[in-house]
């Protein structure tokens, strides 16, 4: 069983998805790396399901995907109102609060 | 009512029971329908009482407050009538659950060592409220005055008859928002800067006294409440709990923070820095109560819980304590003869006065901590009566420069009497209240406690000597220059400047006849405090 | 036995007890009535919506006291599901703070040009995702109960959603959020791979003894993941922005039930999975709370905006309700003293907190600012907000006879119980940032007493009766509490409060 490829994969996943969020300014690229944190869980919960031969990783992962689904549903929504309002959806213009 | 009052009247605290394995057991006794209870909440439900009164109705406004604080001090007549002066327990005690789940419990009584200090308290604060009447001070607003003036009574009484650590310290943190409000509001040009500094060093202080209580809590011996081994907060099993309970090491950083934590409040020498700016912003009313009652506040911590209850712990302690008293004799002392502001040099000498008081403590003998408490009541009285002779010159010369001032006894002699009266009672004139703070203060320390350095606390003792020297050396330098000689010319034919008003005889004649009769009859306050002092050092040894 | 086979085998039905559900169930259905008198009300029917809402939040109380009252241990479905006395407190804490939270929320939504029906929607479901946090004790369903609260709440901090402030504090909201998930749920697909369960007491059987390497990334990963829900530095950037850019009360809600249903879902996860492994997690909230409370309340010293003050003050009173879990780990009597501090320390803030963001609302229908400067001279055109205001500000500052003072005993108390170095200076460090928050504290109260008003402008404050209500009861509870404290510590100091790990 090739578990530690598939650790392996989602830990490389989850890397790229941390260093996006970082460091992409575009709010869509910045959600589509959230996506691929969220999907490097996925590809844990399953492999470990698969390895552990319990119906619980799976079940986890069955939970994650829509509830990814429909935070990305809202966070599309939130930067199509940015994009209305400020023509940009630079995620380093939003700076009118400081301090 | 009365009826009930005097049924339960001088309670005495009942003997601690003990189980087969020696542990005390904890039963509530008495009734919250305590004596005590009511002189404490009165000044609070009276607050109340005036946050509904209009604010347009200032009569109705100061005569509320002003019988509030009568019928106080009515209560506090009657506790010093109803006391057992043999008996050196706790009266007036009262035991019953109030945070059950740390067996914190509102536990109150009086004793020799917090009746005079309770009587000071109700005693001081309708003058206050008298001396008030028609001083306001900018920018007016007498409800929210008098609210918070009553509401920091609560605090002040509740303080001095609290029996457990917690409600000590609860009342100890009343105590402070009043007084936030009454330097902020009320207070001269800097009072932002003396309300918030005197807020910040005494939330300090009792941020370190709060984690000592704790630290005490979970490591004194646990007594038995319902059935259930539990920690104790109760001030007059402590004593016997922790010295079972805490260790050497441990005993010693307890009471460092206790030491902080009173020793702001004091405040001795390096934490005193907020005293003079709070003391030189605050309105005339809020120096006077700061003197006569909040400083003391410090010094009953110590004499109350740190010492009783840590006694071991204050043995390594007291040569500390006796020196940073003695620097703040000598230190207080400079500062006052730098002084060019009046208000100023008096709250500089109530750092050197509560040097004496520490001072005596240290010596951690019944004869030093009764002289410490005649201490504190003469310094209250003296101190206070200063501050209101300060508040009433800046109302008619509108300065307290020392330099401008002059020549009060010719323009206003009257008061220049009492001023003089009151500087001989504060440099310690036999004769007044004065002398038995200071003289038997000094005296105590020649024979300290056994087990303590005995060259270390005379050289101390010869160095406060010298610091009654310069007492008098500022304190007459004051008088001279503020009573004698004649009126500058700016104030010669002022006519604002007038002689004691009749609302002000009415304030501070009792201060007065206090001051006096307690110089010659101080028996009457050593023989109060005395049976309950030597209680308190049982664990001494003597 | 086959994958497919063991897949069918753990499908049976479990017992489920309706009583033990009603509460959840409740607030479910009148979710569901304010969508269909939304759809189908009518614009004349919206301002039943608000009433409909206030009153099934209080109508779901009714089951939670009847379970305190037995006081019984409700556990289903295989333990995931847990109703016991600390799940009924912050059910009913949740359900009070969200009743107090439409109190406010009343009049501003509905004199806003905002969306009144979706509002209370998406405010029942977040309220919903905290009840079921208070009993989730499995990863699965506190992870679902996570993402009940946060989706509603990044769309209600977008709420006035031509305002470019609130898109701002929506997407930052929603960005800080989302991450924080991210991280979360990897370190729980950790630890679920490395346990073979996702409840957390097995988990907490598995990880006892030595912890491999992975264990403690999962268990870091953990506390990361719920550190940005409670904002605890250096996770708390969003909470200023946040605070400012949303509608008043969609920011006391976020800083009030959202902040104490992570610190539920933390307390649960961390006593309950890792109490075994306190050298792992002690040390890391230690620095944790260390770091929040100073932090927050060295920056709020020099904010100039109420609500932003309140963001810092916010973080650093999250702060001192990390604290004792830093050492939780001890024993069983620490983490029995730590889990109830934190519940005493979050009923006591939700009452005092609220009421300073319902004066914040209060005031800025006269000034329509909050800037601090705005509060000047309060105290003689509104004395009533202004002793009300200065109850809350001193009650967080934790001055005795306000409620706050009983917190900070009780979070100070279970510092110093286990008599170690670890909690001595914790509780010295909690002691130190109380004076420094005190100055800013200090200062609202002294702009709202001393300073004269801005322009001069005193005409009276208009309080709409709801509003008034939620700071009445506020400030009875603050003072009440404070007084007797045992009204709070007679549910939070219960025995077996929570089954801990142990």
């Amino acid at each position: 069983m090739l578990l530690n490829q598939f650790l392996l994969l989602g830990a490389v996943l989850f890397c790229i998805g941390v260093y996006g969020v970082l460091v992409r300014r575009n709010g869509v690229m910045v959600l589509m790396s959230i996506e691929l944190i969220l999907n490097a869980v996925n590809i844990n919960l399953v492999a470990f399901g698969t390895h552990l031969q319990q119906a619980t990783g799976q079940a986890f992962a069955l939970f994650v995907i829509p509830i990814a689904a429909a935070e990305v549903a809202v966070g599309l929504a939130i930067v199509l109102m940015i994009y209305r309002n400020r023509r940009s959806i630079d995620v380093d213009s939003l700076d009118e609060m400081k301090g | 009512m009365r009826f009930e009052l005097l049924q339960l009247a001088a309670q005495l605290q009942p003997p601690v029971e003990v189980d087969a394995a020696g542990v005390p057991v904890v039963e509530s006794t008495g009734s919250f329908w305590n004596p005590l209870t009511y002189t404490v909440f009165l000044p609070l439900a009276g607050a109340l009482l005036l946050l509904l009164v209009p604010k347009g109705n200032e009569a109705l406004v100061k005569l509320g407050a002003l019988i509030t604080s009568l019928l106080t001090f009515g209560m506090g007549l009657y506790l010093l009538l109803e006391f057992d002066y043999s008996e050196s327990g706790k009266q007036f005690f009262a035991n019953i659950p109030w945070i059950e789940v740390i067996n914190s419990r509102y536990i109150v009584g009086i004793d020799g060592i917090s009746l005079p200090l309770l009587a000071l308290t109700v005693f001081v604060v309708p003058l206050c409220i008298i001396y008030s009447w028609n001083h306001i001070p900018s920018p007016g607003n007498p409800k929210a005055f008098f609210v918070l003036l009553l509401v920091l009574e609560t605090g002040m009484i509740g303080s001095f008859i609290a029996l457990d650590l917690i409600l000590f310290f609860v009342f100890f943190e009343v105590v402070l928002l009043p007084m936030y409000f009454l330097i902020g509001v009320w207070g001269g040009p800097d009072r932002k800067y003396a309300s918030l500094k005197f807020f910040l060093y005494t939330l300090f202080g009792s941020a370190l006294m709060i984690v000592a209580f704790l630290a005490l809590y979970f490591l004194s011996d646990p007594v038995m409440v319902d059935g259930a081994l539990i920690g104790s907060f109760d001030m007059t099993l402590l004593p016997d709990l922790a010295a079972a309970g805490v260790g050497t090491t441990a005993a010693l950083w307890i009471f460092g923070g206790m030491f902080i934590g009173f020793g702001v409040k004091v405040p001795m020498f390096p934490f005193h820095t907020w005293l003079p700016d709070a003391h030189t912003q605050a309105p005339t009313v809020g120096s006077v109560i700061l003197a006569a009652v909040l400083l003391k506040l410090g010094t009953y911590g110590f004499v109350r819980i740190a010492i009783p209850i840590l006694p071991e712990a204050a043995k390594t302690w007291a040569p500390v304590i006796a020196l940073l008293a003695v620097i703040g004799i000598i230190y207080g002392a400079l500062c006052c003869l730098a002084q060019t502001d009046m208000k100023r040099l008096i709250a500089f000498s109530s750092v050197a006065h509560m040097g004496f008081t520490m001072l005596a403590i240290s010596s951690l003998t019944d004869f030093g901590i009764n002289a410490a408490i005649f201490g504190m009541v003469a310094h209250g009285l003296i101190t206070g009566m200063l501050f209101f002779i300060a508040g009433s010159t800046k109302e008619r010369y509108h300065t307290l420069e020392i330099a401008r001032l002059g020549g009060m006894l010719k323009q206003a002699p009257r008061m220049g009497w009492i001023l003089g009266l009151c500087t001989m009672a504060s440099l310690g004139l036999p004769g007044l209240a004065g002398f038995w703070g200071e003289f038997p203060a000094i005296l105590s320390v020649y024979q300290p406690a056994e087990g303590l350095n005995l060259a270390f606390f005379r050289t101390m003792m010869v160095i406060a000597a010298i610091g009654t020297v310069f007492a008098a050396g500022y304190l007459l330098w004051l008088y001279q220059r503020v009573a004698f000689g004649v009126p500058s010319e700016e104030f010669e034919n002022d006519p604002e400047i007038t002689d004691v008003q009749p609302l002000e005889w009415v304030a501070w004649l009792p201060m007065l006849v206090l001051i006096v009769v307690l110089g010659f009859l101080p028996g009457l306050l050593f023989n109060t405090t005395n049976p309950a002092v030597v209680e308190s050092l049982a664990a001494l040894g003597g | 036995m086959t994958f497919a086979a063991s897949m069918l085998a753990s499908v049976d039905h479990p017992p489920i007890d309706w009583h033990a559900l009603a509460p959840e169930l409740i607030v479910l259905g009148v979710l569901a009535i304010i969508i269909l008198v939304d759809a189908f009300g009518g614009e004349d029917r919206k301002w039943a919506i608000s009433s409909i809402t206030s009153i099934g939040l209080l109508v779901a109380i009714v089951p939670v006291v009847t379970m305190a009252v037995d006081g019984a241990v409700r556990s289903m479905f295989d333990a995931a599901y847990v109703v016991d006395n600390y799940a009924l407190l912050f059910k009913a804490l949740f359900l009070v703070a969200g009743y107090i939270v439409v109190l406010l929320s009343t009049n501003y939504i509905a004199e806003g040009d905002y969306w009144e029906g979706e509002y209370y929607q998406l405010l029942l479901a977040s309220i919903l995702g905290m009840m079921i946090m208070a009993s989730a004790r499995d990863l699965i369903g506190i992870f679902v109960a996570l993402e009940t609260i946060s989706i509603p709440a990044y769309m209600l901090a977008a709420w006035r959603k031509r305002e470019s402030r609130s898109d701002e504090a929506g997407l930052k909201y929603y960005l800080m959020g989302v991450f924080a998930s991210g991280v979360l749920l990897y370190g729980m697909s950790l630890l679920y791979g490395l346990t073979g369960s996702t409840r957390l007491v097995d988990i907490a059987a598995a990880v006892s003894g030595e912890a491999p390497a992975l264990v403690i990334v999962a268990i870091v990963f953990t506390i990361v993941g719920f550190g940005f829900k409670v904002s605890a530095v250096p996770f708390h950037t969003w909470a200023p922005d946040v605070y400012e850019g949303a509608p008043t009360p969609v920011t006391a809600f976020v800083a009030v039930a959202s902040k104490a249903a992570g610190f539920v879902a933390l307390i649960t996860v961390v006593l309950v999975a890792f109490p075994t492994q306190p050298e792992i997690f002690e040390p890391l909230i230690w620095a944790l709370a260390a770091a929040t409370m100073t932090v927050g309340n060295v920056i709020a010293l020099r904010q100039t905006n109420m609500v932003r003050l309140l963001a810092y003050s916010g973080v650093a009173q999250a702060g001192y309700m990390l604290a004792p879990l830093a050492i939780a780990g001890h024993s069983a009597t620490s983490a029995e003293l730590a889990t109830s501090a934190i519940a005493t320390y979050l009923v006591i803030y939700m009452a005092m907190n609220l009421g300073a963001f319902g004066i914040v609302i209060a005031m800025a229908r006269k000034t329509g600012s909050a800037e601090l400067s705005s509060y000047g001279g309060m105290l003689n055109y509104a004395p009533a907000l202004t002793v009300a205001m200065t109850i809350f500000v001193f009650s967080l500052a934790g001055i005795p006879f306000l409620a706050g003072w009983y917190g900070k005993l009780a979070v100070v108390l279970a510092l110093v119980q286990p008599g170690t170095w670890f909690g001595y200076s914790m509780a010295i460090i909690v002691g130190v940032n109380s004076v420094i928050a005190l100055g800013y504290y200090a200062k609202i109260a002294r702009i709202m007493w001393i300073d004269p008003a801005p322009d001069g402008d005193t005409t009276r404050v208009r309080v709409p009766v709801s509003v008034a209500s939620a700071l009445v009861i506020t400030a009875v509870l603050t003072v009440a509490i404070g007084v007797y404290p045992p009204l709070v510590d007679q549910f939070t100091g219960a025995e077996s409060f929570l089954t801990l790990g142990f």
